[in-house]
């Protein structure tokens, strides 16, 4: 059945509908919740909470975007939400110019690094590690632009800032994730 | 006549402009930059890496996850 099809019959309540839809998005969800909290139950709790979210508001979805951006909102929303509960402030503050982020020193050997290899344990850590080290606001915007491939206006769409706040939160959280694997793979 | 880039420069306009083809002048003295300095290629090729390294970190949702997902919106068909 076509995606615009399913919600329409979901929105009168058809629960194979609602169920269609949950299943068209819930492994997107999952994997962009954890991208996020870097956790797994975290993860799924937020995948539930932005399903039920979902369920309860699918009436005032317009159609102007495509679902999928309304979902990404609605993730997003919850995975901000989850971050001010835990009161986490240890995280980097990057400002525009800061002189770090275009250190002049190369000294990894950014050849070696196994980003092929996508169950390589050590690398795993060393990203989460990293991102962990930047507010929850950059990593969605980082998240959201260049590993789940939103554009910079769906991507503004999704967090609710102007384009050009999309574009700066974008360039300092890409200097400060390379910067950190640098530092990583330095040692 | 422009003004010479530096390599701090590029950086930034490496972080800020992946993925965009722009031709302003200051592009292309960043790309005319870019053929020549070593340096900023290598930085230009670690932020690519950086991000492909986050693209590849994916996770599978776990077994069971759907049907405790379809329980708790009670959309579970039993």
């Amino acid at each position: 059945m076509e995606e615009n099809e399913l919600i329409e019959r979901a929105k009168k309540g058809d629960k194979k509908a609602l169920a269609g839809l949950v299943g068209r998005y819930e492994q997107t969800i999952y994997n962009f919740a954890f991208k996020i909290c870097r956790h797994p139950d975290k993860a799924e709790q937020i995948m539930q909470e932005t399903f039920y979210s979902m369920v309860k508001s699918l009436h005032q979805f317009d159609g102007k975007s495509k679902l999928s951006t309304w979902l990404y909102r609605i993730v997003s929303n919850h995975c901000l939400m989850l971050a001010r509960k835990q009161k986490n402030d240890n995280f980097v503050y990057l400002e525009d110019d800061d002189e770090s982020l275009y250190t002049e020193k190369y000294s990894a050997d950014w050849s070696n690094i196994p980003y092929k290899e996508t169950e390589n344990e050590e690398l795993k850590k060393i990203l989460d590690d990293s991102i962990q080290k930047l507010s929850p606001d950059y990593r969605t915007v980082f998240l959201l632009r260049d590993v789940e491939g939103l554009s910079t206006e769906e991507t503004a769409q999704v967090t609710e800032l102007s384009i050009p706040a999309v574009k700066s939160r974008l360039h300092r959280a890409r200097a400060f994730l390379r910067k950190e694997l640098d530092e990583a793979f330095r040692k | 006549m422009t003004e010479k880039v530096t390599c701090k420069e590029v950086m930034q306009h490496i972080c800020q402009n992946l993925g965009h083809e722009l031709n302003s002048e200051k592009c292309i003295e960043i790309k005319n930059h870019l053929d020549k300095c070593n340096h900023c290629q290598e930085y230009f090729k670690s932020v690519e890496i950086t991000i492909e390294c986050f693209k590849k970190y994916n996770v599978e949702l776990p077994k069971d996850a759907h049907q405790r997902l379809m329980e708790f919106l009670n959309l579970d068909e039993g």
